[in-house]
């Protein structure tokens, strides 16, 4: 874990983190950690920026938790995409 | 019960009317609506009592509504405390001023005058429905102290969801510097937050909202904005310009040209409107007049509209097709330019059915040097020049020697267009030093980037001419003497001293005057319209002037406030209304001062500045223009690095969807003064700092929180979406709590008890198992105090459920690479060995700390603190709640630690002490 900055830093970017956020979960739900991977950036700066674009309807969170005990979040409406063939 | 037949007096018992008859009278003030508060001011209420009270915050409920459940019985906080909140603020003897704070207390004889700051919600609360959309389109994110900053709200917000009232309040902490130093009122921080927030368009719209310049200011202005930027006193400025630019692009780029009105327009509203002139000035205020239902004609002199910006401001800073681009917003409106029309009467419009005319001509004459030989071939004006060149007529300069002579921005951009124009060697003639130069910095640097000489310090004699052509200029040389009126150091000849500068060529820049022709009766001294210069408005009622013309050669951005002002007034003009209002430069919040904004923070991050890239070639070519556009990822990284000074950026989003059009931004607070019999300090504690313990690594390690953290993160209204670390968002499945952080510990100045951290832990630890199943609880605690009834029971069951009590103190904890943490502890139950544990999640149960802002309530009396700055009650024992101050009476937790039933019990003990009074001291007196 890096050094943590002020939580008043790393929430003012948050607005500016949402494009990348929501492209990160574009093709399927992420955990924190992973959204971090995909926008380089420190986990728990990754939850204050996710938690905001939750509260504000931008993001929903899975059912349950992985194995892992994490949650995933993907924006609201999104659905996995049918497989070739499956008309169910 | 009461007597309700006495008149009405200061401090005195009325009916319960529920009405606000008299509103600057009540009998008791409450100060501070947490628990204590609330408990206070219903049971005085319900005795028939008239009770004002004051509460900082937006909302009435304290810390109790944001807990999760109350111990031992664990009810939920909420509903206990909501329908307080309710009863509160719908009860008809009491009068609830939220978002107040009161400014001073001072006696008046039995009685107190109260003064009370009501602070701006920038709402209107009777029209605002608590819907939440300005919450969700605010472009602003700040910590949520409702939720112990474990999230983000926005700068429109409401407190929290149980709020009451629920409405909706802007966080203003006053005008940005940016905003403050625009000369033309154009909300800089808005349109950056917007591009932050990825809302290009709605920041184009935002610069709009002022200017139809949009692209012209993203280039050509000098951006004061920037000179006041906070962040220029970490890494240096925001590129705001820039960001106005690349603002600008994206909408042109996107939307080409507009095939119908760029903005909204209100209905045509029968009146026509003369702008003499086309340039910043003129095209703003026809802009801003268009926008609001009036016929605008411009009338421009030259063959196309745009004045310097087109003809004076070359290319390479400020290409044609942009001020086109620009000037096509403004004709999207339907507003008509007439070119090739001089206007000699300006005041003679109306005879052509105007009802009112702005003269916005600018500066428009070129001063002379005034010196011998100034007629010979190859001397000329360098506005001519300028002019020359944008009208495509550019002459050769190829091998030519040319001397400018002046230091201003138009020197530079003679010198420049020179160069381009082939010249060998192009040398600016300037009679101060560069120190004193009036051009930009910027543009004197690119000038000589690109290839430009300088002689300081030599002001024009003569130009040398053979044969009729100009072969130099003859300079005398200066030298610095007092300052004169404009502040700088005056030149003065070094008697004798004069050489010749070579030359083929000498172009005068050394200034710009107004031309008084059209308005010679209009005209002061100068040769200026003579203007009000708040109204603008001439001594010719109908007539009004912007710009230049009134005030002397200036720049683009005051240009454009002047047409703003001017549009302004003209409208109400003619709405009969009085010349004032304008509140987008004459009424603004105080800007907040750069320190401030840095205080907010310990520390920052550094960010590399964004600036914008200027290619200068030593011998320029052409007239492409030299400064590229911010790519979109440099104008989100450059837009992210705002520090967001004022908090509300004033993007207008809110504004712009607020369904019930609430957004009021230019409410003003309110200082107010009421009567009081007696007052009850009700203004509770504060949390100890839990970073005050730094081996805890609070504010180090982000999985170790506070109690008040893990009871938001436990409660229905919790910031995440389930008990999860803050680290990564992890459920965890070890939670510690280490008690007594802060509490009962000298070495941080609390030696006291907090009286309820051990039964908020045990009540934690008990909702956590219910939360988190599979979750191990334990608890390093000194001693547990479970004093109360059924507390040790409560204790009981939480040991029952499965969570582990280790005795000792904890002595550091440090974090894993994995982000959890090691607790090293002494562990007394086993012999006192110092051990390990590892956790996923450690909650420091910290303690409280007296709210010492009650020192400031009271300007003439001094309300006594205990020797741990609680408010003191003398005979707490007989009196409890009585303070030093006879009719000032303390409930809950500002005397000393409690918890919620004892605040609660406190707070009817002071509202016995309170009856008594006020029947002792106004009830008899009025009655006899």
């Amino acid at each position: 874990m890096s050094k943590l900055r002020e939580p008043r830093e790393v929430i003012r970017e948050e607005p500016l983190m949402h494009a990348p956020i929501l492209a990160a979960v574009a093709d399927g739900p992420l955990t924190v950690p992973q959204i971090a991977e995909c926008v380089n950036a420190p986990t728990q700066e990754v939850v204050y920026w996710v938690m905001g674009m939750r509260r504000y309807g931008l993001l929903v969170e899975s059912k349950e938790a992985d194995d892992d005990g994490y949650f995933s979040y993907c924006a609201p409406g999104w659905q996995a995409p049918q497989e070739e063939g499956d008309e169910s | 019960m009461i007597d309700t037949d006495v008149e009405c007096a200061p401090g005195q018992l009325v009916e319960s009317t529920g009405g606000d008859a008299d509103n600057t009278h009540y009998d008791v003030l409450v100060v501070g609506s947490g628990i204590g508060g609330m408990e206070s001011s219903i049971k005085l209420a319900d005795m028939g009592y008239k009770v004002l009270l004051v509460e900082k915050e937006a909302s009435v409920g304290g810390r109790m509504i944001l807990l999760s459940k109350v111990f031992p019985t664990l009810d939920c906080a909420s509903c206990i405390s909501g329908p307080k909140m309710s009863s509160t603020i719908n009860h008809p003897n009491i009068t609830t001023m939220t978002l107040s704070e009161v400014a001073g207390i001072e006696r008046d004889g039995d009685g107190f005058i109260a003064t009370v700051d009501q602070k701006p919600k920038f709402v209107d609360w009777a029209a605002c429905t608590g819907c939440d959309v300005c919450q969700k389109v605010c472009t602003v994110a700040v910590p949520d102290q409702f939720n112990a900053d474990l999230a983000a709200r926005r700068a429109a917000y409401i407190a929290f969801p149980q709020a009451v009232p629920k409405k909706a309040v802007l966080e203003r902490a006053g005008t940005s510097p940016c905003i403050g130093a625009c000369p033309a009122g154009i909300k800089a921080h808005g349109y950056v937050s917007l591009v932050r927030a990825g809302k290009d368009e709605e920041a184009f719209q935002l610069v709009l909202d002022a200017t139809p310049l949009v692209g012209t200011l993203g280039r050509a202005c000098y951006a004061p904005c920037e000179a006041d930027c906070t962040r220029a006193k970490l890494e240096g400025p925001i590129p705001i310009r820039l960001l106005k630019r690349y603002a600008a692009d994206q909408h042109y780029a996107t939307v080409g040209s507009p095939d119908g009105p760029v903005v909204r327009v209100s209905p045509p509203n029968g009146k026509k409107i003369a702008v003499v002139g086309s340039g910043p000035a003129g095209l703003t205020a026809a802009w801003q007049l268009a926008r609001r239902g009036y016929a605008v004609t411009i009338l421009e002199k030259r063959d196309k509209p745009g004045g310097y910006l087109r003809y004076a401001i070359p290319s390479y800073r400020l290409p044609n097709e942009v001020v086109d681009a620009d000037i096509a917003n403004l004709t999207s409106l339907g507003v008509e330019i007439v070119c090739n029309t001089a206007v000699d009467d300006p005041a003679g419009l109306t005879g052509q059915g105007y009802d009112a005319v702005i003269v916005a001509t600018g500066t428009q004459k070129a001063t002379l040097m005034d010196v011998p030989g100034e007629d010979a071939d190859g001397s000329m004006v360098g506005l001519d020049l300028l002019a020359q060149v944008a009208g495509g007529n550019a002459p050769d300069f190829t091998g030519r020697r040319v001397v400018v002579v002046g230091g201003g921005n138009v020197a530079m951009d003679v010198a420049r267009v020179s160069r381009r124009l082939g010249a060998a060697e192009v040398k600016v003639a300037y009679r101060r030093t560069k120190d004193e130069m009036p051009a930009h910095q910027v543009e004197a640097a690119d000038a000589a980037a690109e290839g430009v000489a300088f002689e300081f310090l030599v002001a024009p004699a003569g130009v040398v001419a053979q044969d009729g052509h100009v072969v130099g200029l003859r300079v005398q040389t200066m030298q610095l003497g007092e300052p004169d009126a404009s502040g700088r150091r005056s030149p003065q000849p070094v008697p004798g001293a004069q050489h010749v500068i070579d030359a083929d060529l000498v172009i005068s820049a050394v200034g710009l005057a107004v031309d008084p022709a059209p308005f010679a009766g209009l005209a002061d001294n100068r040769g200026r319209i003579s203007v009000d210069p708040k109204t603008l408005q001439t001594s010719i009622p109908h007539l009004f002037a912007a710009g230049d013309v009134t005030v002397g050669a200036t720049d683009i951005t005051q240009a454009v406030g002047s047409g703003r002002r001017a549009a302004h007034m003209v409208h109400r003009w003619l709405k009969g209304q009085s010349l004032d209002g304008f509140t987008a430069l004459d009424d603004r919040l105080e800007t907040i001062s750069s320190d401030a904004v840095l205080a907010r923070q310990k520390a920052f991050g550094h960010r590399l500045p964004i600036r914008g890239e200027v290619t200068l070639a030593s011998q320029p070519s052409d007239f492409t223009e030299v400064e590229a556009p911010l790519t979109p990822q440099d104008a989100k990284a450059g837009a992210g690095s705002c520090l967001d000074c004022g908090v509300c950026s004033e993007c207008q989003e809110c504004f712009n969807n607020c369904p019930a059009w609430a957004i009021r931004m230019d409410q003003k607070g309110e200082t107010k003064k009421f009567s009081v019999g007696a007052v009850v300090v009700a203004t509770g504690h504060k949390l100890f700092a839990a970073d005050l313990k730094p081996e805890y690594g609070f504010g180090q390690f982000p999985n170790v929180i506070t109690g008040m953290q893990m009871d938001r993160l436990l409660a229905p209204t919790r910031p995440f979406n389930a008990v999860l670390r803050p680290g990564d968002a992890k459920m965890p499945e070890r939670i510690a709590y280490v008690s007594c952080t802060g509490s009962r510990d000298k070495t941080v100045g609390n030696p006291l008890c907090s009286k309820f951290c051990c039964m908020y832990s045990l009540k934690q630890n008990q909702l956590i198992m219910g939360a988190l199943p599979l979750a191990d609880v334990t608890m390093h605690y000194i001693d547990i105090r479970a004093a109360g009834k059924r507390y040790e029971e409560f204790y009981t069951q939480g040991k029952d459920m499965g969570a582990q009590y280790i005795k000792g103190r904890v002595a550091e904890i440090t974090q894993q690479d994995n982000g959890d943490l090691t607790l090293r502890y002494e562990d007394i139950d086993n012999g006192g060995a110092i051990a390990e544990s590892s956790y996923d999640l450690v909650v420091l149960a910290v303690g409280i700390r007296p709210n010492r802002d009650v020192e400031k309530l009271f300007k003439d009396v001094t309300l006594s603190q205990d020797e741990y700055f609680y408010v003191a009650e003398p005979s707490a024992e007989l009196s409890p709640g009585a303070t030093t101050i006879p009719g000032v009476f303390v409930a809950g937790t500002a005397a000393g630690a409690k918890d919620i039933v004892d605040t609660i019990l406190h707070a009817g003990a002071a509202v016995a002490q309170v009856a008594a009074h006020l029947h002792h001291h106004f009830t008899q007196e009025v009655t006899a």
